[in-house]
């Protein structure tokens, strides 16, 4: 997996930095599905705890 | 959900019924904030995942507007709000401490929060610096295209100083997908329903102004 996109002279020469891969897309989608996710289930313990507490 | 008694509420509070949180000038910048990150959001990733139409010109008039917004906005919270209303001081660290302690099993009661949570201050923290990243670095990528005001001059800065411009507006705005998802979790889930309609109509219950803030942090 690339962190950046590069484009090759045509005349040769090193690769020039052009941006970011956006490869990188379904990574940033990803985490936010994972941290949704994460947080509903610590969220959803919490509140049986605290009902478990109340009763 | 904690049951505060009523005298935690103040007379203007309970007079009234409602609490005002957000003015209908703050409502209507951050939802034209949202349609411009939409918008902004559409015109930068679709033709990438391969749904091909004419994006440049909605992109970069969306980026002025949401960038003149942002001015508005900095403007507004530093000489016309209370900015310390999203200041992150020792009490909020305190409580961020406290709501991962209780998410992985701590039962000791939460502080109350003032006007925004620790959690959402440090949600806005991070729009902040995305947001600002992103339009900064925009703004200087009009400089690489033709508009009514204007012509390119791709010379200004250097291939590679380009380059590092164009990875901070790439990554800003890959962050910005990943934020807007989050955004959208907490405003849908049912624990804060309330400040979505609060977002769409301004106010807040005086109950959910005395269960869920502390008068002596936030005075209604």
């Amino acid at each position: 997996m690339e962190l950046f996109r590069y484009s090759r002279s045509i005349y040769g020469g090193s690769d020039q930095l052009i941006g970011a891969s956006w490869d990188l897309l379904p990574w940033f989608v990803g985490a936010a599905v994972v941290f949704i996710i994460v947080h509903a289930i610590l969220s959803a313990l919490a509140k049986r705890r605290a009902r478990r507490a109340a009763a | 959900m904690d049951q505060r008694p009523p005298d935690r509420w103040t007379a203007k509070a309970a007079a009234s019924g409602r609490v005002r949180r957000h003015s209908l000038l703050d409502r209507a910048y951050h939802w034209l904030m949202a349609i411009c990150v939409f918008v902004l959001m559409a015109t930068a990733f679709l033709p990438i995942l391969g749904i091909k139409f004419e994006w440049l010109d909605i992109h970069w008039t969306t980026g002025v507007a949401l960038a003149a917004l942002v001015l508005i906005h900095i403007a507004r919270a530093v000489f016309f709000q209370d900015w310390r209303n999203m200041w992150i001081g020792f009490a909020d660290l305190r409580e961020l401490w406290g709501d991962a302690a209780r998410l992985f099993g701590s039962r000791k009661q939460p502080a109350l929060p003032g006007k925004y949570d620790a959690a959402q201050k440090l949600y806005h923290l991070g729009v902040a610096v995305v947001v600002l990243a992103v339009v900064g670095s925009g703004l200087f990528m009009l400089l690489k295209i033709d508009t009514p005001f204007w012509r390119r001059n791709p010379y200004w800065f250097s291939a590679d100083t380009w380059g590092v411009i164009y990875v901070i507006h790439g990554f800003a705005a890959m962050a910005i997908v990943a934020i807007v998802i989050v955004h959208l979790y907490f405003a849908l889930v049912p624990d804060s329903w309330y400040l979505l309609r609060a977002m769409l109509r301004g106010w807040i219950s005086g109950k959910e102004y005395a269960q869920h803030h502390d008068p002596a942090r936030w005075k209604a």
